[in-house]
Order: C-alpha cells, then structure tokens, then sequence
C-alpha cells in the first residue's frame, strides 16, 4: 500500500529515479529504513554526472577554454540553485565537504577571526551529534571559551522552558541542529532567534533540510550548514551559508589557491566571500550534480515531499507505539519527525538490526548515532536495561506503509526468536 | 544467519560473568561503534591463566564469543591464549588460520561476512590482548 501525496505518475517517476528499491535483499524486497545516515541515489542525478565528467568536465575558475567555461558555468549555477533555495544571495553560499566540515570552519574561523575569545559563551544543545560538539569542545581547550548546553529531558526533548532557561549564560554563539538525528524532534528555531536576539546563530540543518525547508532570512539565521548526501545528493558535497556582513569579517578554514586575492613572498590577501572559503580544487562533479539533485526534488515539489515525510513519520510512530515490548524515544508528538530511535527490551540493538537486515530485508541503523553524551541521557529515562545504543528507523519521500508494515512484522519477529 | 543454537544458548551463559576479587589483571575493552563494553578479569598462576570471569553489556555475538573465549583459555599459558587469539584473529579477518586449534570458536567462522559484526566478535579477543601485553 502507497498512500500519500504521490498520483500514480508521480509514483512512476519516484521508483524510476530510484533504481534500487526494486533490489532485493537477502531474498527480501529492500525496505530502506536508513535514511537520517545518508538517502538513496536518484538515476538521472548519476546520469548527469555521467555526462557531465565525460563531456564537460575541467577544472573551474582559472582557465579560458571552453571546457572550463561549462564547468565553471554548471559550478555556479549549482550555486545559484542553492542560493534560491535557502533565500540567500550568491556571496553567502559556501561549498564544503558536508556538514562536519561546515562547523569546523566556522570554529576555526571565529577563533582566528576574534569573533570567539577566551571567556566567551558558546551555547549547545545536549542532543548534538559529534559534529556540532566536538570541534566547540576542542577549540575551548585551545583558546579559553566555555561550552553551556541548553539541557534535555530524560526523553532526549528539549523543552522551551530549557531554552528559556539557557538565556541566562548570555551566549556570543548559539549552535544547534534543527532536528536531534536520535530523538526526532525539531526544534523550534523561531523561538530560538528570539531567545537569543544578538547571539551569532548557527544552524544545523543536515537532518532537517532534506524534508522541510529552511529560509535563511526568514529564521534570521546567521549560519546553516548541511550535507548533500542526505537528501539524494552525492556524498562529500555540503553547503554552508553566512550572512554576507559576517562572512566578510572572517579569517579563511583553508588556505591555498582560488581563495587568494594577492601573494606574495611575505603574506597573501584573500578573495571576496565565498571564494575565499572555497581553497583548491573542490569536488566540482558532487556540486553539479547536488544542483541535479536539487532540481530534481524542486520537480518533485518540496511540499509534498515535505508532506509525505510527516504522513510516513506518523504512521511510523504510531505503529511502533503499538508494540508493547519497545521502548522508544523522543517528543513523539507533532515535533517528531522522520525517524524513531527505539529499544526492543531485553535484545541488544545490533541483533535487532541483522535480523532485520537478514530475515526481512530492512535496514536500520543501530548503534550511538554519534551521540554518545544524548545515549547517557536516555538511559537515564529508560525502564529496561539500556545498552547504551538503540536502533534507528528512519523515513524518506519513497518510502511507503508497507515499508513500515515489514519492518513492524520484523520486530515482533525479532522479539519472538530472543525471548525463546 | 549468525544465530545458531551453539551463539544463542552461548550467549546467555552465567558461568563466566562477574568480577575476580583477587584477580592479576583487569582489562577494560570498548566497541567504539555502539558503546559496548566489556571488562576482562584474569587470575595468573606464573604463566599460566587460571581462572578468568567478565562484567559488560554487550549484543549476542560479542557476548557468546566473550564465553567461548574464557572457556577456552583457562589453563592455557600466556603464549598458547595468544597462539589462540591470532588464529581466531585470523579465521576472523578471512586469513589462514589452525583449525584444529580453535576447536569451538570455529562456530563464529560466519562472522567473518559481517564486516560489522566482527567488532562484536573480537572485542573480547582485543581486551585479551591488552591485557596480556
């Protein structure tokens, strides 16, 4: 059973971009359940690729010939896509790696820059994954400012009365992610920014972006950052977007070629924003192609893309709610979204996931999701005997009841052959 | 599947679970990737292990092999545990390995097609190791 936002046209072209949930697994009909990791691949962004490494491919930026030309074009206006699509201006987005690479520029450049000095605040929150916690906490170390957390609960939900609280530490940084990749929730980013009217405000998006939009200047962010890869793009693309006045102000992540303004044997001046964040030969054939993959999802319509991501989420919450022996986690309320952390009482979270995988052809993701501090949390709250870990499934546009279906007959599966 | 009757019943076992009061060496080892962990009690007589227990959580493969592992080392010297653990290293990581060595660790050779679940099965191998540097 389908059921959702897709006409049956629409359906078509969804299982002809995504070639491989016809695959089988193990015997089973693939059931994709690891989504929040990193999504499927789309067929026409590969084929555009294809095309263009084979036909139009050089390098970007520098030379006169016509291959480079093409390439610098279909560079930039991946670029331009990118820009409509947050409501930024071209000078504000910046290509990375991916989201890890995104904050630790911006880390690395506000230490270099002055923008974060010995005593200054930088507000977290207690469900972020290692990325947007690792580079604050070390940098700390090295230059003296202090890491305050906006506290979760013993369900891993960060409450407005938290966020409230956290006003107090009169932070110069606020860093959070726009939806926990353990918990689900999204956080509520409006009552953020007026939380913190003055606080440099990052944002990030790699868990939320691929199924809700983010207007950089609606939400008056400062900085976003997210990965290509987890909404069908190519893997080691990212964004990042800075508001102009700001990025103008900061010191280079990188230095090398392209991001230079002037050289010489002494020092080196450096090009206008975004170049001078972009050094060396970026991964030109991953942008184009995240601009496919944007135009792709934009055919597809972000509404209901958006649309069908809460309609899966539901139902996957409700059905898991149904089965008594799971512990899950998160809101569970409307801010829940795209995925369900949760435990099967008395199974350990890496044997529910291969039999998933082997029995039924489902994959799930289980382990700490790299968030070790949040899994300290949960088993604060937990009533079972929590391992440390959970199991994660997670949702995209593709996925179907049925999916969720298969994967519910495979828990209680899984709970049958560990109980005997 | 990895699951056979020989994994599932090894897993449960109570034998070798708790703490040495007086033991020789105490070895925390860590499964980076879901947070397992496991702590290795071993009591030496000179060279040799007498006797060796556990404390840790841990999924059905890391404990079974956790079981199977101290079962087979008690009595063993130092030398022959480690003789042991490169073969099960070995069979492990699909390399050359002694089969008549590792006896009732061979139930695991399946592991070896689940490059993340070999984690699980060497964690308390690695702990071994260290603890017999």
């Amino acid at each position: 059973m389908r059921s959702g936002v897709w006409s049956d046209k629409e359906w078509e072209c969804i299982k002809s971009e995504i070639p491989v949930l016809d695959r089988t697994v193990n015997g089973k009909r693939l059931v994709y359940l690891d989504n929040a990791a990193s999504t499927l691949k789309a067929k026409s962004v590969i084929d555009k690729m294809a095309d263009f490494y084979l036909y139009h491919y050089s390098n970007i930026h520098r030379a006169v010939h016509t291959l480079a030309s093409e390439a610098t074009m279909a560079y930039e206006q991946a670029r331009e896509k990118i820009g409509r699509f947050l409501n930024a201006q071209l000078g504000e987005v910046v290509f990375t790696s991916g989201t890890t690479m995104g904050i630790n520029l911006l880390v690395n450049s506000f230490v270099r820059s002055g923008l974060l000095r010995e005593g200054d605040v930088v507000l977290l929150t207690q469900v972020e994954h290692h990325a947007n916690l690792v580079p604050w906490l070390r940098a700390s170390k090295f230059h003296g400012f202090r890491i305050e957390y906006i506290q979760a609960d013993e369900k891993g939900v960060i409450l407005k009365e938290a966020i409230e609280k956290a006003t107090s530490v009169k932070p110069k940084v606020v860093s959070i992610t726009a939806q926990s990749n353990v918990t689900g929730q999204e956080l509520p980013l409006n009552f953020v920014r007026e939380a913190f009217p003055n606080a440099i405000l990052i944002i990030d998006g790699a868990q939320l972006i691929p199924h809700k939009k983010i207007d950089v200047k609606a939400l008056d962010i400062d900085f976003l950052v997210f990965s290509a890869h987890k909404m069908l793009g190519p893997t080691g693309v990212g964004v990042l977007y800075g508001k102009r006045e700001l990025l103008e102000r900061m010191e280079p992540f990188l230095y090398g070629g392209e991001m230079i303004d002037r050289v010489t044997f002494e020092d080196a001046t450096f090009n206008v924003p975004p170049y001078k964040f972009e050094a060396g030969t970026p991964h030109i054939a991953g942008v184009v192609g995240f601009g496919y993959t944007l135009e792709l999802l934009e055919n597809l319509d972000l509404e209901k893309i958006e649309k069908q991501v809460e309609i899966l989420s539901r139902y996957l919450i409700d059905s898991l709610s149904r089965l008594d022996f799971l512990e899950l986690y998160g809101p569970l309320d409307d801010s829940h979204r795209s995925l369900v952390s949760f435990n099967v009482q008395g199974v350990h979270p890496h044997d529910v996931s291969h039999v998933l995988d082997q029995m039924f052809g489902v994959a799930t993701r289980s382990g700490h999701h790299c968030a070790q501090p949040l899994m300290s949390i949960l088993k604060r709250g937990s009533k079972i005997d929590f391992p440390n870990s959970t199991v994660r499934a997670s949702v995209y546009f593709y996925n179907t009841f049925d999916d969720i279906d298969t994967l519910v007959e495979g828990l209680k599966f899984v709970r049958k052959m560990f109980s005997e | 599947m990895i699951y056979s009757e020989f994994i599932m019943d090894y897993s449960k076992l109570k034998k070798f679970v708790g703490k040495i009061e007086n033991a020789t060496k105490v070895e925390e080892g860590k499964n980076l990737s879901c947070g397992d962990e496991v702590t290795l009690y071993l009591l030496l007589d000179g060279n040799r292990i007498v006797d060796a227990k556990f404390e840790g959580h841990g999924c059905t493969i890391s404990q079974a092999s956790t079981n199977v592992m101290i079962e087979q080392i008690i009595g063993k010297t130092k030398e022959e545990a480690l003789e042991l653990l490169r073969n099960a290293e070995n069979m492990i990581l699909g390399k050359e390995f002694n089969e008549k060595l590792l006896g009732p660790i061979l139930n695991f050779y399946d592991v070896k097609n689940y490059p993340m679940r070999v984690k699980c099965f060497l964690l308390p191998w690695k702990t071994l190791e260290m603890a017999l540097k």
